[in-house]
């Protein structure tokens, strides 16, 4: 449990980092298109997309105009199946010119020994890949027979790297919660070094999917499991950075929560609009990159983002939590935004 | 120097650790603090003084390659090393010619600074 002085330090840090705002980490949504249909797909993207992927150097223009870029910018290629841009190596190239380093989000479909070596050949230097449980409950989730065959392989490819800052991911729900030890040892047969697992929030396509939902009592006995492998160490297994936690803070992550959204995390969307994470709820729109100079919005707008005073509403008025946790992820915040979306802490609560 | 910069700085050197400078967005990758560099030159002929197209480049260490394009040349990232060792194999057969193998041994490497060029010729067989 963090000490009270600890606490007190991480919130002047929060408001320090909130003030500099530097960006350092930039999502890229080039494509809406997708290979897969995914019951939790948040974005509700699918292979019949009507918006066009976005050309490079639009992309390039936006990047140009940050004036002094943070020496550990990254930007995160992502979809979409980024993999299904033609493209990617040369985007990848365009962006490491300008002394920028990338990475993408992938579900790891297309991703063979041919792509592996050529995304290393074009700077790649970061991946996650999604993986959702072991054959049978990945390719329920995936919405495609097979797709556990093919991640497995990416998976595979990308431990072998010891250039890549590798990670896979899992999006936990009522089917998988109880393969996750089986899913430990199989990342760890694997030879990965790195799993986050986050819970499915009630956007997008989930919503028609109420079994993808953990109860109460399933989301703490994954925290429990997550505490109960950090001890073990073959695996850097972590709690995603989705919700404040409370008691588990300290057990369920390397560092305590912080929703950095608008603060150091900006995006370029699928039509130019900018943001923090794509997942966000797209009210929360700052400018858009074909009508406005992106790092002028990035320095000069973002105001939600950065004094979040106004989630101070709903069940977070009266938290006791709020220093900490103000307001939970960003991405809890949709409609008329009146009552935060999910809280994990009071999740925590009633299990 | 910032008051906010004053305590960042404060906080990074003590109480957290660096670690808490690293950091992943919820639904994106982690971050890339690793070092590379990037290798970049050109085949040609001994002989001619042609470039030579579809030699493979290999990067003994990692097993990544790539194959020199019509103007003979190449141009990959390499995880950083002290010394590394890449291989020129012509795998295409009597298709661009037939030219003996040759490794090169870079050394003295120097992460994340300008593009090394590698020129190099080979002999025909």
């Amino acid at each position: 449990m963090p000490s009270p002085l600890s606490k007190l330090a991480f919130r002047q840090f929060k408001k320090a980092e909130t003030r500099i705002h530097e960006l350092r980490y930039l999502f890229w949504e080039c494509t809406a298109r997708c290979n897969l249909h995914c019951l939790h797909c948040g974005s509700d993207c699918s292979i019949d997309h009507t918006q066009p992927d976005m050309p490079l150097q639009d992309f390039l223009s936006a990047l140009d105009t940050i004036r002094k870029p943070a020496g550990d910018l990254i930007v995160a290629i992502t979809g979409g199946e980024p993999l299904l841009r033609q493209d990617l190596e040369i985007c990848g190239r365009e962006i490491r010119k300008r002394g920028i380093r990338w990475g993408i989000v992938t579900n790891g479909h297309l991703y063979n020994r041919e792509k592996h070596n050529t995304l290393l050949n074009a700077g790649m230097g970061a991946l996650t890949i999604s993986l959702d449980g072991l054959q049978e409950s990945h390719d329920w989730l995936r919405n495609t027979p097979g797709s556990f065959v093919r991640v497995d392989r990416a998976i595979g490819l990308a431990a072998s790297s010891a250039r890549l800052n590798f990670d896979v991911v899992t999006c936990v729900n009522n089917r998988n919660i109880r393969e996750l030890p089986d899913i430990y040892d199989y990342l760890v047969s694997k030879e990965v070094k790195a799993w986050r697992l986050f819970t499915i929030v009630p956007i997008g396509r989930a919503v028609n999917h109420p079994e993808l939902f953990l109860s109460d009592l399933e989301f703490k006995s994954m925290l429990d499991f997550i505490t109960d492998r950090r001890n073990k160490g073959c695996l850097d297994i972590q709690f995603s950075c989705e919700g404040y936690v409370g008691e588990y803070e300290s057990k369920v992550r390397n560092t305590p929560f912080f929703c950095r959204a608008g603060i150091n995390v900006g995006s370029v969307l699928i039509n130019g609009s900018i943001s923090a994470c794509p997942n966000i709820d797209r009210s929360f729109v700052q400018g858009n990159i074909y009508k406005d100079n992106f790092y002028d919005v990035w320095q000069s707008a973002f105001i939600p983002f950065r004094d979040r005073s106004w989630t101070r509403t709903g069940t977070c008025a009266s938290c006791k939590d709020y220093k900490d946790c103000q307001g939970n992820g960003f991405h809890n915040w949709h409609g008329d935004k009146s009552q935060v979306l999910v809280c994990h802490n009071a999740k925590l609560e009633h299990a | 120097m910032t008051m906010q910069n004053w305590i960042r700085g404060m906080i990074k050197g003590m109480s957290f650790t660096t670690a808490l400078f690293i950091f992943q967005c919820c639904y994106g990758m982690p971050q890339d603090m690793q070092d590379d560099l990037l290798l970049e030159g050109s085949v040609t002929s001994k002989t001619t003084g042609l470039p030579i197209e579809g030699i493979k480049v290999n990067v003994k260490e990692t097993g990544q390659s790539q194959t020199t394009n019509s103007e003979g040349k190449f141009s990959l990232y390499a995880p950083w090393m002290e010394s590394m060792t890449l291989q020129f194999q012509d795998v295409d057969g009597n298709e661009n010619g037939f030219y003996a193998d040759s490794d090169t041994v870079l050394t003295d490497l120097i992460p994340d600074s300008e593009p090394l060029t590698v020129d190099i010729t080979l002999e025909e067989k």
